[in-house]
């Protein structure tokens, strides 16, 4: 189990953050994602992995509309 | 088309090309105000100028850039409205302005700086390609 | 053409740190015109801009005025920014008046030249009381220091027809025509209460003329009210430092950085020079925020017909310059080149249409269950020029096919119009009905407060389901968001001053995706904050959108990335360098604050400012019907779980819907307490005299509305 954006998500084995991003349908392009408070970058995400019990943070910047 | 060249082997970086800009159109030898900029990085010198290239065109909020029969990028004065967008969106940064001037400045290709550069770095190509 | 009733000279004031110091009254019932002094006072307490027409809205009505009372005004005013060239977005117009939807004050604002020009010509605002007899036109000439009031029964009322033909009358050749600028609506303001105003440039590449909308609120109701067809300006001479500045080395060096990023960053970011607002469409879509269907769901598969690709590639025109006032580089208006119209007055014409924007194509298409670019971009295209709020009329037509198709109203109610989700041609001819003020299109076009009532009480429809369906607070329509999943954008749409608009807060990804700001608190502060922060570019003259559709590229490791510290920053730097004041982003939520709680208490005054009219329609908070619950079936039966401790296994779902709503209402009513005591108001809704007084506006006249409340 990791913690995405504060709540629990199922975590396997080998999953990238590009694997979260697509699993949780987060097609923004402007996000940042920081893991344990510390920020990957965008060219990472394809090898990037997480593991389990990470803090995972998906930000999407925008407070637009 | 005329275009701006400069030959990095034959510059010394006098700056002489920056002055005779600056004093031609704007009667001071602030380098500021000049349209050529000459670069220097270890002992070797760089011109930064107008490609002509017209990325500027279509993108002034005023439609006030145009191409001369020449194929030189002028800016008409009486159009432009000062909104420096030109600047912020030229490509190669050679669109400058000053605070006390009312529209940006910019390379016209006029040749006064090739005849001011005492070893003939500079020259003014006319190609026969029209539009690039 | 016409003839001038009413001439008035006048010597333009020279603007000083963004202000000219006068502002144009017109009072249309005497043919009045006189010149009012704008007072430090009036700086110092309302900044400008919407502040500006506020104030003068104040004085000129009182508690029992209505949209149509002689007395109402129209007042505009473009702020102490507006007009510089410098920077993105400077060349909003505020427009304020009492709304014929809501009956309290309505604030709207476009881009366009009219503003701008307006100010150069010598005001900083414009108040236009009483009613012409027979329809005129009003023109103001900037550089001769004249107005002008003229016959007008001649010409023609559509925009798209009227503004290109009094663009070419007051100019006096090709070039000169950026120099004019035309307010006006459309034939279907006089015949519905949502009527906008469309605000012309013209377009010196594709040499016709442009429009910006002034659309939420029925201000294009009151003009033809008024019986005012235009309203037309004329300065020539745009200059960079017509504002004389106090400071316009900064503001060229700001501005240039902004440029620069605009230049490096917008095709890696929202691709606002390619497609402007509708980029966000399938966005939205994949994070079920699309409102779909009478914002039922919040999104569908067959989005991909009407995604940004299909608008770029097929549509919409590429590589022209598309901003509605100097020196915006983000240059977001787009439009559609040579567009071949198939129904209505002008079928079988070509025509360029403006937009679309994201609300038009979440609206006119997703909220309509149409997924057809061209339909939308011809209802796009008669909206505008008929002069029709596109968003009110999007969600009452919604609001209308539901009902539609939950059999409350019929073919005999329509007069035959099968208006079914999907039925694009039905939704076009409602719209025709409504420029002749026939038929089903005049009812219509009265909007869904109002239909409700007639649905009910005439149509005998169940008035219960048509509360919690019909999707308006206060009388005015919804903006184009499904927000069901975030309770900081409920409140952001309820407890709107005006209405339910997003330009207040839009706090749907902080919300609901980022889970940002969890607890009530931290959503109270969001809804003190941005709508603080976005009230501000009403009261300067600046559009919100540069602000936040582009950022910095660091901007990420900032503490706060939502606000866009460096954005934020170059608001202060410019409003300083214009004004030679020395204010800092604190005394910018001061500015806005003042002018935020002024038009809160005006609510109160005429009527419609307590916690009553913050309540939203339940389809705003939670699904309504069987078919919504189970859209979201897993996410629903978890929240009964998680929130409540119930076993969703053992309950029917009429049980689970009412479980659901019962906890979604009360968790609204807390966010409301919250909302309310960090805005600083009683329980009531009503602010306290003691947080007027904090920031300086412990007026008498607001004393005296809050006071009985407390």
């Amino acid at each position: 189990m990791i913690k995405v954006n504060t709540e629990d998500y199922p975590w396997h084995s080998g999953m990238t953050v590009r694997n979260l991003l697509d699993e949780k349908l987060f097609t923004f392009r402007h996000i940042i994602v920081r893991i344990n408070g510390k920020y990957v970058p965008e060219e990472d995400y394809e090898h990037f992995t997480i593991r389990d019990g990470d803090d995972v943070i998906v930000l999407h910047l925008i407070a637009g509309g | 088309m005329k275009v701006l060249t400069h030959k990095q082997e034959l510059c010394t970086g006098c700056l002489d090309c920056e002055v005779a800009c600056s004093q031609t159109y704007f009667k001071t030898s602030d380098r500021t105000y000049s349209a050529i900029r000459i670069i220097e990085n270890n002992k070797t010198y760089r011109a930064r100028k107008c490609t002509q290239c017209g990325e500027c065109i279509n993108m002034c909020t005023a439609n006030a850039i145009y191409r001369d029969r020449n194929g030189v990028v002028r800016i008409d004065k009486k159009k432009c409205v000062g909104c420096l967008g030109c600047v912020g969106y030229c490509s190669e940064l050679v669109m400058f302005y000053a605070d006390d001037q009312e529209v940006p400045f910019k390379c016209i290709a006029c040749n006064v700086c090739s005849k001011a550069c005492p070893t003939g770095a500079l020259e003014v190509l006319v190609s026969q390609v029209k539009e690039i | 053409m016409g003839t001038i009733l009413k001439e008035y000279k006048y010597t333009p004031a020279k603007i000083v740190h963004g202000y000219s110091g006068k502002s144009l009254y017109i009072n249309l019932s005497d043919l009045r015109i006189e010149e009012k002094v704008v007072t430090e006072f009036m700086k110092e307490k309302f900044t400008g801009g919407k502040g500006f027409d506020l104030w003068y809205l104040w004085n000129a009505v009182t508690p029992e005025t209505r949209w149509n009372s002689p007395e109402n005004e129209i007042v505009m005013s473009v702020g102490p920014l507006g007009g510089i060239t410098q920077y993105s977005g400077t060349g909003k117009t505020l427009v304020a008046s009492i709304s014929p939807l809501t009956d309290i004050p309505i604030d709207s604002n476009a881009g366009g030249y009219f503003g701008p020009l307006l100010k150069f010509s010598g005001w900083d605002a414009f108040e236009i009381q009483g009613k012409a007899e027979k329809d005129i036109i009003i023109f103001i000439d900037g550089n001769n220091g004249l107005i002008e009031i003229k016959e007008a029964e001649e010409y023609p009322e559509d925009s798209h027809v009227l503004a290109e033909q009094l663009t070419r009358e007051y100019a006096e050749d090709e070039d000169d025509m950026v120099n004019v600028s035309v307010v006006s609506s459309g034939s279907a303001a006089k015949h519905s209460l949502m009527g906008l105003l469309n605000f012309s440039f013209y377009d010196p590449r594709r040499k016709t003329v442009r429009f910006k909308q002034a659309a939420r609120g029925g201000l294009g109701t009151i003009l033809r009210d008024k019986k005012i067809k235009a309203l037309v300006v004329k300065y020539k001479g745009i200059t960079p430092n017509l504002n004389n500045a106090a400071d316009l080395a900064t503001i060229n060096k700001v501005g240039v950085k902004y440029h620069k990023q605009m230049h490096d960053l917008d095709s890696k970011q929202n691709k606002m020079r390619q497609i402007g607002t509708a980029n966000t469409v399938m966005i939205m879509s994949q994070y079920d925020l699309l409102p779909t269907r009478n914002f039922q769901t919040g999104g569908d598969p067959e989005v991909v017909k009407i995604a940004p690709e299909v608008f770029i590639n097929e549509w919409l025109t590429q590589g022209l310059h598309d901003g509605c006032w100097y020196g915006c580089t983000m240059a977001c208006a787009k439009c559609a080149d040579h567009f071949l119209l198939t129904s209505g007055p002008y079928a079988g014409e070509r025509v360029t249409v403006d937009g679309p924007e994201y609300e038009c194509v979440a609206g006119l298409g997703a909220n309509l269950g149409i997924f057809d670019p061209q339909a939308i971009l011809e209802e796009n295209f008669y909206c505008d020029t008929y002069g029709i709020d596109l968003i009110s009329y999007a969600t009452t037509v919604a609001f209308i096919m539901e009902c539609y198709e939950r059999e409350q109203i019929g073919p005999d109610h329509t007069g035959g119009l099968e208006l079914r989700f999907g039925n694009a041609s039905a939704s076009l001819e409602l719209m025709h009905q409504m420029s002749r003020g026939e038929g089903f299109g005049k009812l219509a076009g009265l909007g869904i407060r109002k239909l409700k009532k007639i649905f009910v009480e005439e149509f005998g429809a169940d008035a219960d389901l048509l509360e919690d369906i019909g999707m308006e607070v206060k009388g005015l329509e919804y903006a184009e968001y499904a927000h069901k999943e975030s309770l900081a954008q409920q409140g952001g749409f309820a407890l709107a001053t005006k209405g339910p608009q997003h330009d207040e807060a839009w706090l749907i990804f902080m919300d609901m995706v980022n889970k940002q700001i969890p607890t009530f608190e931290d959503k109270a502060n969001a809804l003190y904050y941005f709508p603080m922060f976005r009230t501000w570019f009403g009261l300067v003259g600046l559009c919100k959108l540069p602000w936040n559709d582009i950022v910095p590229s660091d901007n990420y490791k900032t503490s706060e990335p939502a606000k866009v510290p460096e954005h934020v920053q170059n608001y202060v730097d410019i409003f300083n360098a214009v004004t030679g004041e020395d204010i800092d982003k604190d005394d910018l939520i001061l500015q806005s604050e003042r002018v935020y709680q002024f038009q809160r208490v005006f609510s109160v005054r005429m009527g419609k400012g307590e916690r009553k009219d913050d309540y939203p329609p339940y389809r705003s908070l939670g699904p309504v019907s069987a078919e919504e619950y189970l859209s979201r079936k897993e996410l629903y039966d978890k929240q009964l779980r998680d929130f409540q401790g119930l076993d969703p296994e053992k309950m029917s779902l009429d049980e689970k819907i009412a479980k659901l709503r019962a906890y979604r209402e009360d968790q609204y009513e807390q966010l409301m307490d919250a909302v309310y005591r960090r805005r600083g108001w009683t329980m009531n809704g009503i602010p306290t005299p003691e947080r007027l007084k904090e920031i300086g506006m412990d007026l008498p006249m607001l004393l005296e509305v809050v006071e009985p409340k407390q």
